[in-house]
């Protein structure tokens, strides 16, 4: 080989390397994003201003699709309570947002600590959710009339055999008890169960009991004892 | 018949096994001795691909007889009731992480039945050994299959099904998913991916049996070219279909499992173009080698961020600790495994390189490795770097690599051509460039015209306040892309008809006959020039539709006759139309008139589909196609007061990009089909 212009050929090589690396650093800098957690972001001044992306679940109610710009609340995976953050989202909607939607959020926290973002994807909601501090289906009736219309969350065991497909009042019956015996508790629910509910699986519902006596679901999980 | 599936998917596994023990000890008995052996790891490869035809046509029976025991069958079921509804029970095949899988196993099976029927009447050490590597790497997918998440045919929950048969619960395919295009998409890449293994596979075969002759790659030389067609195919229909269905108004998004489809199609240009040199020079061995399994591992990688669940995407399937480990596995062991072959064998691999001069051939193809390479280097380390805990980067990222690196890259090979191996001579290169450059010009005046009166009103409209220097690089940018484009479509141009017309001459034939020659007979060559004619139509192409789009929502009432206007084009609304299909699927039709200087030039369709089954809402977007620009029409929905929600985006150059994918996909499928007349 040619010296001289094996010289040459690593000389541009090297240009070509140290082009493509300064861009990515250079450009980058200002473009990506890091992962942030919704309790990182809430009530933190000093990420005011910051490019991140967060992750979270969309809290069951607090958006209308068709308001324009979209605003809705998101807090952390897994939890029923917590911080919570407020977005503003400028883009389109994805077909499968919704209630307990996990959504991807990326944009900027602005000093009123609201995320605003034109870029969002969703994932299904996980299926899964810890039973702890849902009530039973006995505290939930104990408490009478005074509970009816409130938002709860109930944890039981899917009665044997009492899954219907969707249409109906009821969808499927839950008990207290391991699929049979204990007070009982009709469920209306006209989304998609999870996959891998059946008869005895414990669920963990999130809703609202209405004055017939059924419960009307918002989200059915998994409870994650069933993992 | 879930038994049924699992046991022919292990029957498979077993025959893999033998295969690959066959083989390995039919070589140690030596040639005559090992002969019976040898010819059973052959016939046994026959085995696998017998037991995956039976599994893969037991899934397919599932599919078609909606057999819901079969839990894969009641998550991906078709509910589309259309006249393309056959396609879509056939594609519930593909539609999921686990019938996917099974899927690729059987493609896999497939070559490497191919191989044995083609090296069967040889059986020399070479093919012997790059079929075991090739059971090798069956027999990890077959493996993985059996890991419950991947497995295809578990069995159905009791409780999801009544006692008449129902399901009582909602699922059924994905309506995305429901859509020509998203049918074909992945069959295509998957044959891309499968195919893809074989130039890996007797990669490490020359390796083992310490043969770096050109053999191995004249073997593979073909299955590549085909494998690597069907992935360009595979990602150009998913451009397709994210454009007509996802309805953002893009086609490319630099999500996480679209680069993983891209990483080996840049590869595989490179380890293309190295195969053209070891052939022909006896260069570029090592490279050539280290290509295969850097190609192999990013094909291994899709399926590593889509089953790993270590990237985050909208494609992601369900996260899996098992799959995780046992597909990085896979790809650390290939990896390692080709390094340390090129080392051990490095003595008889060195190849005789010949860089003479900055400007010779071997430089354009030594730059086109090393670019693509590069490229798909960084593009896999931007997509994972949120695995490592670092950032999320955006398309802003992604472009600022793609757009100076794709321009080089079109630059060289639109000039490689015209490059003499060892040695570039300055004048003969002139002779040669010469009416090309005209050409360019041309073009290029041509394009800047569009730009000065189309495309950069486009830009101030979205950017009011754009920053002047950022506009300077985004014009220099543009412009520079054209050129290049400009460049490629000329030199092309040119090679064909001075081709034509030097044989013209020569033998006396009409110059259309002269050209329909050149095309035919010297297909390797010919059509490797239409691939890069197509390729410079794509970047004008891309340059129109991804960075001049004008983007306008607007907010209409619902009454006949109300009307909204972008870029020139007025809608005129008509009605709606509403209908409820057996399926219970509920389908929204807006109609709008659409004039442009008061004449009408077409109607707009867009509307909504809401799947009963999956209690999902999609998008049905209508989109206007001229030639120069697509008019994409979204109805985003109603708003609280029933007004009808429009957004509307002008795609310019667009159809350029499809086009120039077309001719791209005819070029290398000339250049794939023949056996080879002459080296080209």
């Amino acid at each position: 080989m040619n010296k001289r212009a094996r010289v040459r050929l690593i000389g541009v090589t090297a240009i070509i390397l140290i082009s493509v690396v300064a861009i990515v650093w250079g450009v980058g800098a200002g473009d990506g994003s890091y992962s942030r957690s919704v309790s990182d972001v809430a009530d933190n001044a000093e990420i005011a201003g910051e490019r991140v992306r967060v992750t979270g679940t969309v809290v069951p109610g607090s958006w209308d699709k068709k308001s324009s710009p979209m605003r809705f609340d998101i807090r952390d995976e897994g939890e029923t309570g917590g911080p919570q953050i407020s977005v503003v989202y400028y883009g389109g909607v994805p077909n499968t947002f919704g209630d307990e939607v996990t959504a991807i959020i990326t944009g900027t926290i602005n000093e009123k600590g609201v995320l605003e973002s034109e870029d969002m994807i969703t994932k299904c909601p996980s299926k899964y959710e810890s039973a702890t501090g849902a009530l039973t289906i006995a505290d939930l009736l104990g408490q009478g009339d005074a509970v009816v219309g409130k938002s709860v969350r109930v944890t039981g065991y899917v009665a044997n055999g009492s899954v219907r497909p969707p249409g109906g009042t009821v969808r499927f019956t839950i008990t207290g008890n391991g699929g049979s015996g204990g007070p009982t508790l009709d469920v209306f629910f006209d989304g998609a169960v999870p996959e891998g509910m059946g008869d005895g699986t414990q669920v963990v519902l999130g809703g609202l009991l209405d004055e017939s006596g059924v419960f009307d679901a918002v989200s059915v999980s998994l409870s994650d004892t069933e993992q | 018949m879930a038994n049924l599936g699992n046991l022919f998917m292990g029957l498979g596994l077993v025959a893999a096994v033998v295969s690959i023990m066959a083989l390995v000890w039919g070589r140690k008995l030596g040639p005559k001795e090992g002969e019976a052996l040898t010819n059973t790891g052959y016939l046994a490869t026959y085995g696998v691909l017998a037991g995956l035809t039976v599994s893969i046509a037991i899934l397919t029976a599932a599919f078609f007889g909606e057999n819901f025991a079969l839990e894969y069958v009641v998550q991906h079921h078709s509910t589309d009731v259309s006249s393309l509804s056959w396609l879509y029970k056939l594609a519930g095949v593909w539609a999921g992480r686990e019938g996917s899988l099974l899927f690729w196993a059987w493609l896999l099976s497939l070559f490497a039945g191919y191989v044995a029927y083609k090296r069967m009447s040889v059986t020399d050490e070479l093919s012997n050994m790059s079929l075991a590597v090739l059971n090798f790497v069956q027999m990890f997918f077959l493996v993985a299959l059996f890991i419950p998440l991947n497995n295809p045919f578990k069995i159905t929950p009791a409780a999801w099904i009544g006692p008449g048969g129902e399901l009582l619960i909602r699922a059924g395919m994905n309506p995305l998913l429901q859509h020509w295009a998203m049918t074909l998409h992945p069959p295509t890449l998957f044959i891309g991916y499968a195919g893809l293994a074989v130039p890996f596979a007797f990669a490490m075969g020359a390796l083992i049996v310490n043969d770096s002759s050109k053999l191995w790659v004249e073997i593979v030389d073909r299955i590549t070219v085909f494998a690597w067609l069907f992935l360009g195919i595979g990602i150009g229909l998913g451009a397709i279909w994210a454009y007509v269905v996802l309805g953002w108004g893009g086609y490319w998004a630099w999500d996480p499992v679209e680069n993983a489809s891209l990483l080996p199609w840049l590869t595989g240009v490179g380890l293309l173009h190295s195969f053209t040199v070891y052939r022909r020079r006896g260069g570029f061995k090592k490279w050539a080698i280290m290509m295969t399994a850097v190609t192999f591992v990013f094909v291994l990688l899709g399926t590593f961020i889509t089953r790993s669940g270590v990237v985050q995407s909208v494609h992601a399937f369900q996260q899996d600790e098992l799959s995780f480990w046992w597909f990085l596995a896979m790809m650390v062991g290939s990896l390692l495994a080709a390094g340390y072959g090129v080392v051990v064998r490095g003595e008889s691999f060195k190849g005789a390189d010949e860089f003479d001069s900055l400007t010779s051939k071997e430089s354009s193809y030594y730059f086109n490795n090393v670019l693509m390479l590069v490229a798909a280097v960084v593009v896999a380390l931007l997509t994972l770097s949120p695995a490592f805990g670092g950032k999320t980067y955006g398309p802003d990222t992604y472009h600022a690599i793609a757009r100076p690196v794709g321009i080089l890259y079109v630059f060289i090979m639109a000039v490689c051509p015209l490059l003499s191996w060892r040695n570039t001579d300055g004048v003969q290169f002139w002779s040669k460039i010469k009416w090309p450059l005209v050409a360019t010009a041309v073009f290029t005046a041509a394009l800047a015209y569009l730009w000065w009166t189309v495309l950069w009103p486009i830009h101030l409209f979205s950017n009011p306040s754009a920053n002047p220097l950022t506009s300077v690089a985004h014009t220099y940018e543009a412009l520079t892309a054209f050129a290049v484009g400009s460049l490629a479509i000329s030199v092309a141009l040119w090679l064909f008809i001075t081709g034509a017309r030097k044989r013209a001459a020569a033998k006396g034939e009409s110059f259309l006959s002269a050209l329909g020659s050149i095309i035919f007979k010297a297909r390797t060559q010919s059509g490797g020039y239409l691939t890069h004619l197509g390729m410079g139509i794509i970047i004008i192409g891309l340059v129109g539709s991804s960075m001049f789009v004008k983007d306008v929502k607007a907010t209409i009432d619902a009454t006949p006759g109300s009307e909204f206007e972008v870029g020139g084009y007025t809608f005129v609304f008509k009605g709606i139309d509403e209908q409820t299909l057996p399926n219970n699927d509920h389908v929204t039709k807006l109609n709008f008139d659409v004039m442009r200087g008061g004449k009408l030039t077409g109607t707009a369709t867009p509307g909504q589909i809401q799947y009963y089954r999956q209690d999902q809402t999609r998008l049905d977007v209508s989109v206007i196609v001229e030639p120069l620009r697509d008019i994409f029409v979204v109805f985003e929905g109603s708003n609280q007061a029933d007004e009808l929600q429009m957004n509307v985006k002008i795609n310019p150059l667009i159809s350029w990009v499809w086009f120039g994918f077309g001719v791209t996909i005819i070029g290398t499928a000339i250049a794939m089909w023949p056996r080879r007349q002459r080296a080209a």
